[in-house]
């Protein structure tokens, strides 16, 4: 009878059309005070934990695709990157994408919705908006490194950039790409915005290590202009982060992996046991509770256990039935390690390459000794020439930086990927070298190429 | 069934008298056959206007007593023209009954109502309770397969109780479900996979819950004109099925008991442990490497699967009372069904109690119940395409590897589980009750105006529990990972349908107006537990790090339809159903849809002009309907709407972000179809032909268009493009012979179904390593591959088509669509013989023409490229020049990662022999002395054998779960068990 009522008549008997989410609320009402500003805020590095992103994935594809770590298992996707023959259609590959501009979707709404919002004191609202410019910008870096390559190196075309909340479809859903130049400029201007914005601390250590601060910006910046080749403003902003205070290489190294927040971190990104991270599953077996499908190259293993005293090597295990070894540096095998993002081992390494361009060979070099006094080895001290130097960084960098998502894009950016991948052995095929110099640069993802008829492919997939 | 429903229908149509009888006197005599002068057992003789009556016995003569103020018997058999006589004074009558056929009808359950098949002007088909009976399923959905032209069955694994995947005439939607709507005695029952735990493709069917031994019949609504009166709902087709009820008479006790054994027809064809180590070094040494392997000779060869795979019982055992006064009918029954899975440590049982009553308090009023209370208990195994299920571990152990090491524990490689581990040391345990009941009234106001209202509640409540030891990869990592889940699913539904039958000359009408409301609520509570104390505790109170969630949804719908049947002399039918329906899915604005649709029919075969034609030749009936239905399952509860989602937590702080753009504009997905069909009965109805030719044109797709993600969304959900499926169904059931002593009835189908995408807003690809293109112009389940021409038999090279004709193949562009998933056409060829008291039956079942994915094989075919196990197919491979072959080189190129050659795409054409049945009823003389009334013994094999090309382990294996985009592809699942069984079916 209620049914009839409903029906015929009285439109409030039809309680079951009036139906409400109750684990989601409107886009209209998410970021409408202060306590949705500070939800987006955490949603927006969720976003970079995602296992798609910094969560895994994007420091795997950085190693993979470099002569540092090996596909062993049966993910075809990371072996494709391994053996650079990457499908347009990579899981992982477009994966990445995804996550990138899901954070960059994020931080455009924050940048778009908050200043308008009242009951944020203007110091709280210029943070918040400091660190959505900081991870757009860090996004923008990634995708253009990625995706469209590093000026002067490789690569003329960027990636489409979007700075606005995506809300209704219509033609600014579909893109097209910048220039190589505008796509690394817009990351610049993202990152010296977020400086401008951006407090030095936030209300405690953790949350100032775990969230966006101007160290983090001009750490960002030093490693940024290396990319564009600015070594002078990459020197500046590292001496910047060198002589701030609350930055001190941890005496430990391993700690900076087994501990949290050490004095060394500058954006780490936290994670607990609700919300892991996956770096360690891919690397470990499964013994040890991982999937085992990624490993390092036995040269590289060699490489970093050259030298018995580095402290570095010993972050390695064995992966007996395969007779491979797996980088622990990210060892917990819950997946609760926090990643880092930039620290302040990379900024000194930053600074180092940057004053070897710049022709300071001795200031290149005591930076460089810190980093390899840190891993306890002896430093280096008679070198002179520019072009040795820079290879000894490189060298270190590879080292102190492996398994961190670094590598390739620093061969790349050194314009050393051609030369340096050159039969690397792998355990489950012949050894693989890098010869086509388009293959620096990963596909654009093929869904997007086909939902979007504004976007041209890189040279090497179509 | 039949000989059910003319008792139900003579019952229900029988005035309630009270009549006292008092002492009589007693009247006795023989009904015999007008035609040929034989007994006729069996024959219902009733005291006209009472319910008193007997039935004949074997030699056809009957006694009855009768009040001394005579009355009149009536004597009613089915085939037989009733007849009835004045007792008057006599005490013997002997009656001589003669044939009719056309008495005889078949009244066949439609939506919101039952009618004469000779009259029903929609494409309907019928499954009986005989052609189900007593077959070793747990689920009656699997029952389909092969009994109804254009109704595709396909069976996900042979996993106990999993997953089937159910099509009436093709699938109409793209990323809506095109699961039918299943109506299990008037209630639109949940029918989506009630597990919310992943543990790979395997999904768990909540059909299961129903025991098939209750199932009266199954009818599927193929057409608009049938499927209409369901509207919003209606697209995929409709799936009544009806549960036995109690009749008057002396009870009827049934007790059914099957046992059986179940085997794998086939295990995983893989290579040697020393075969394993040539094939191997011979890769390397192809890539330019050393070989690994010193001796292969000396490898040990280890049998992964035999440790995992064993002889599993099936029993069932069905109780049932039935019966019924003039005040009361009953059907009370129980079942418990075991089926072991044919891996170790996997199981599924069933308890079910059903209790249907029809009570008739007043002249004019019945109530009654539908009750099923289930509860479902299964173990599971991780499985399909999880890495650390048993089979994936089975497949892709290499066979040089021991069960276990030194030390005695499990031997571990590479990213799979250890079989062994994985089917002994799993514990994960699936719990569901299932509360399916209804409660209604009926009130014939006046004279064929009948008020029927009805209230439905089904509830499911899912407990999982899943345990990973230290011992598991999934449990070593974190020390023991424990997960419990709660899912709740509570659904009500309250109709109302208002029915008028009148005739006024040779007119007659049926009029139907009815009102539905439906809510639908979901909620799931999840804990985790990792860090245990030891592989002693099992349960998350134990564990050191505990997490929590919890989450609701719901929707509703709101009904309003009307159907008006019409008959002219049984020469002209006519059937017009509107149906309006609001789905709380949409945005306020688009809420309501209307699914109208109309169906003409002729019985040719009452034209004058008919006469001339051979007597053989009985009814013939064209039926035409068209008519449109919607659908909105498939896309979630609140899609029109733009959403932030809370669950983007940043460590501890909470976190949102978005999660859905806005879509004001969703409305309903629309099917219009039309049918023609042709139903024949020729030589007294022993011939029965029915033909239909359909097209099936879906709109408006609930398409989750894909956007550019660098909007930081996939896909947007809008009613874009179109679908169609167009198909030829014929089925002929005939009695070739029919004499007292030895029948044979047979029972073909045959359906074929073109699919294809008409309209999209641009090609997708679905699937890991995109294995699936939606493109128009291309049917659902496209196969998207590089398309593999050969190998090079100087080279050994592997050779692909270059699709863009620029010289050269290039992974990236020279990719294409190369096959699909769709059969030519399928269908089952029943036939049933008796010899006396002796049947034998046997089923086949069929599909022709579909392509299906061997992804096992593309695993494990892998040319040294892993170090998994090889499928023997490797051995297949080009090794010397001259070498005619499809498998290339073990060289790494041939088998590079960014590589899909379609060899791995064969046909997946099949026959099987899905059941054979011999069965022996015993003899009336010697059960009567005993009080049993029937009793019949019969032994069973179940999927005997199969007649295929394909070479995976089971051609039926068809989907990856709950994946609506994908079919056809057989990915590490279980192949369907072979059974052999006996059982016995007595009732008293």
């Amino acid at each position: 009878m209620i049914g009839l009522a409903c029906l015929f008549g009285s439109t409030s008997a039809c309680d079951v059309l009036d139906q409400e989410p109750q684990a989601e609320v409107s886009e209209d009402t998410a970021i409408s005070n202060r306590k949705g500003a500070q939800a987006a805020l955490a949603g927006m590095y969720n976003q970079l934990q995602s296992s798609n992103y910094y969560g895994g994935n994007f420091l795997i594809m950085g190693d993979v695709s470099s002569d540092i770590a090996q596909s062993i298992g049966s993910w075809d996707f990371y072996r494709e990157m391994d053996t650079y023959l990457i499908d347009k259609s990579n899981l992982e590959n477009g994966n990445l994408w995804t996550r990138a501009y899901s954070a960059i979707n994020v931080a455009n709404n924050i940048i778009d919705q908050v200043p308008p919002l009242a009951d944020i004191p203007q110091e709280e609202q210029n943070s918040i908006l400091g660190q959505a410019y900081f991870v757009r910008g860090l996004a923008y870096f990634d995708l253009s490194r990625v995706y469209g390559g590093v000026p002067g190196v490789i690569g003329t075309l960027g990636v489409p950039i979007v700075t606005t909340p995506s809300r209704k479809v219509d033609e600014s859903f579909f893109p097209s790409r910048a220039s190589l130049g505008e796509s690394y400029g817009q990351a610049e201007a993202d990152l010296l915005k977020a400086l401008e914005l951006l407090p030095e601390n936030h209300n405690s250590d953790r949350v100032t290590r775990s969230q966006a601060v101007k160290g983090a910006a001009r750490a960002l910046l030093s490693r940024y202009y290396l990319y564009v080749n600015k070594p002078e403003l990459a020197e500046s902003y590292a001496d910047a982060v060198i002589s701030d205070g609350k930055y001190v290489l941890s005496p430990s190294f391993a700690n900076i992996f087994t501990s949290k927040f050490t004095s060394e971190a500058i954006f780490e990104l936290n994670f607990n046991s609700a919300d892991q991270s996956t770096v360690n599953n891919w690397y470990f077996p499964s013994s040890k509770g991982g999937r085992g499908d990624v490993a390092a190259h036995t040269n590289f293993y060699e490489e970093a256990t050259a030298n018995p005293n580095d402290v570095r090597g010993k972050m390695f295990g064995y992966y007996e039935s395969k007779n491979v070894y797996y980088p622990t540096r990210y060892g917990n095998t819950t997946g609760i390690d926090n990643i880092h993002i930039i620290r302040l081992g990379e900024v000194y390494l930053n600074r180092a390459e940057a004053r070897a361009e710049s022709g300071d060979i001795d200031g290149a070099l005591e930076d460089l000794n810190k980093i390899r006094e840190r891993a306890g080895i002896n430093p280096i001290k008679d070198l002179t020439g520019k072009q040795e130097v820079l290879e000894a960084i490189w060298k270190e960098r590879k080292l102190e930086l492996a398994f961190e998502g670094h590598s390739f894009f620093d061969l790349v950016r050194t314009g050393q990927a051609l030369s340096e991948i050159t039969g690397v052995p792998r355990v489950n095929g012949p050894d693989v070298d890098l010869i086509d110099p388009n293959r620096q640069v990963f596909p654009i993802p093929a869904f997007d190429i086909d939902a979007n008829s504004n976007l041209v492919q890189n040279d090497a997939y179509r | 069934m039949k000989h059910f429903l003319l008792i139900l229908f003579l019952t229900l149509s029988a005035p309630c008298l009270h009549v006292a009888l008092a002492q009589g006197r007693t009247v006795s005599g023989k009904v015999t056959s007008e035609a040929d002068g034989s007994d006729l057992p069996g024959v219902s003789v009733i005291l006209k206007g009472t319910t008193t009556g007997v039935t004949t016995g074997i030699d056809g003569s009957y006694q009855l007593n009768v009040p001394d103020k005579a009355g009149t018997l009536i004597f009613r058999y089915i085939g037989f023209q009733s007849k009835e006589v004045e007792i008057g004074s006599q005490s013997v009558i002997n009656v001589r009954l003669s044939s009719d056929v056309k008495l005889l009808k078949e009244i066949v359950v439609t939506g919101y109502g039952e009618q004469d098949r000779k009259t029903l002007t929609s494409a309907q088909t019928s499954v009986s309770s005989e052609e189900i009976a007593n077959l070793p399923a747990a689920s009656s959905d699997q029952l389909l397969q092969g009994r109804a032209a254009g109704v595709n069955v396909s069976a996900n694994s042979g996993t106990p109780g999993g997953g089937v995947f159910v099509r009436v005439r093709g699938s109409s939607s793209i990323n809506g479900s095109s699961d039918p709507l299943y109506v299990v005695d008037g209630i639109p029952i949940q029918a989506n996979n009630l597990s919310g735990v992943d543990l790979g493709g395997g999904t768990t069917s909540p059909i299961a819950d129903i025991n098939p031994a209750d199932i009266e019949s199954m009818e599927i609504l193929k057409d608009a004109s049938a499927t209409a009166i369901y509207g919003a709902r209606a697209a995929n087709g409709v799936v009544l099925i009806t549960t036995k009820r109690g009749s008057s008479g002396k009870a009827k006790v049934s007790l059914g008991v099957y046992y059986g054994v179940q085997n794998a027809p086939r295990k995983p064809d893989v290579v040697d442990g020393p075969t394993y180590e040539r094939l191997i070094n011979e890769a390397f040494v192809n890539n330019g490497k050393p070989a690994p392997y010193a001796n292969p000779d000396a490898a040990i060869s280890t049998d992964w699967s035999d440790p995992i795979f064993r002889s599993a019982s099936i029993s069932n055992f069905d109780l049932s009372v039935s019966g019924g006064s003039d005040k009361v009918h009953y059907l009370v029954s129980g079942n418990h069904f075991d089926q072991e899975g044919v891996l170790v440590g996997s199981d599924f049982k069933r308890n079910s109690a059903r209790i249907n009553l029809d009570f008739y308090p007043m002249d004019k009023l019945k109530v009654g119940t539908s009750i099923l209370y289930s509860n479902n208990k299964r173990n599971r195994l991780r499985n399909d395409d999880n890495i650390s299920g048993a089979m994936p571990g089975a497949i892709n152990f290499p066979s040089n590897r021991p069960y276990y090491q030194p030390d005695g524990s499990y031997s571990k490689f590479s990213i799979f589980e250890n079989p062994i581990a994985a089917v002994l040391e799993s514990d994960i345990q699936m719990n569901t009750n299932r509360f399916l009941g209804s409660l209604y009234a009926e009130l014939e106001i006046t004279n064929g105006l009948r008020l029927r209202s009805s209230f439905s509640i089904d509830n499911s409540s899912v407990q999982e529990d899943l345990y990973d030891n230290t011992l598991l990869n999934n449990g070593a990592g974190s020390n023991g990972y424990g997960l419990s889940q709660a899912t709740r699913n509570e659904n009500w539904i309250q109709e109302n349908v208002l029915s008028y039958e009148f005739d006024k000359n040779d007119h007659s009408f049926n009029v139907l107006l009815g009102t539905s409301l439906q809510e639908s609520g979901f909620s799931i509570t999840e804990a985790i537990g990792e860090q245990f104390p030891s592989n002693d505790f099992r349960k998350i109170t134990s564990a050191a790090v505990q997490r929590a969630r919890s989450d609701a949804s719901s929707w509703g719908i709101a009904s309003l339809f009307t159907r008006i049947g019409y008959d002219y002399k049984d020469k002209y039918l006519a059937t017009l159903n509107v149906r309006r329906d609001a789905s709380s899915r949409f945005g306020k604005d688009n809420r309501w849809g209307t699914f109208p649709s109309l169906a003409l029919g002729w019985i040719i075969s009452e034209e004058a002009f008919f006469e001339p034609v051979p007597d053989f030749v009985g009814d013939i009936k064209l039926r035409a309907s068209y008519g449109i239905t919607g659908n909105q399952s498939g896309i979630n509860d609140f899609q029109s709407l733009g959403l932030w989602t809370g669950s983007s937590a940043y460590a501890d702080l909470p976190g949102i972000s978005p999660s859905q753009l806005a879509n004001p504009d969703l409305k309903w997905e629309t099917t219009a179809q039309y049918d023609i069909g042709l139903d024949i009965s020729m030589f007294n109805e022993r011939v029965n032909i029915v033909a239909d030719y359909y097209v099936k044109k879906t709109s408006d797709l609930l398409l989750a268009v894909p956007l550019p993600k660098t909007s930081g969304f996939n896909s947007l959900v809008q009613n874009f493009g179109s679908l169609e499926n167009k198909g030829i169904e014929f089925a002929v059931i005939a009695s070739i012979i029919n004499t007292p002593n030895f029948s044979w009835n047979t029972n073909f189908n045959i359906a074929s179904n073109k699919n294809k995408v008409t309209k999209l807003a641009a090609p997708f690809n679905v699937y890991n390593r995109d294995l699936f293109r939606y493109q128009e112009g291309y049917p659902m389940y496209s196969f998207y591959f590089h398309e593999q021409t050969g190998v090079d038999p100087a080279t050994g090279d592997i050779q692909f088509a270059d699709i863009d004709g620029d010289g050269e193949f290039d992974p990236n562009v020279d990719r294409k669509i190369v096959g699909d998933a769709n059969p030519d056409f399928f269908g089952g060829f029943t036939n049933t013989f008796k010899y006396k008291a002796i049947d034998l039956s046997f089923f086949l079942q069929y599909s022709y023409g579909n392509d299906q994915l061997n992804w096992n094989r593309f695993f494990n075919e892998h040319g040294g490229t892993r170090d998994f196990n090889f499928n023997v197919s490797q051995l297949d491979r080009w090794q010397k020049p001259g070498d005619q072959t499809m498998i290339p080189k073990m060289a790494a190129a041939n088998y590079a990662g960014n590589l899909r050659p379609s060899r791995f795409l064969e046909d997946g054409s099949y026959m099987r022999l899905k059941n054979i049945t011999l069965g022996y009823t015993l003899p009336q003389t010697l059960l009567g002395k005993v009080g049993i009334s029937s009793a019949r013994v019969y032994l069973t094999g179940q999927n005997v054998f199969t007649v295929t090309n394909y070479t995976g382990l089971d051609p039926e294996l068809t989907g990856i779960g709950d994946n609506s985009l994908v079919q056809g592809v057989e990915f590490f699942s279980l192949p369907q068990p072979r059974v052999f069984m006996g059982g016995f079916n007595v009732s008293f």
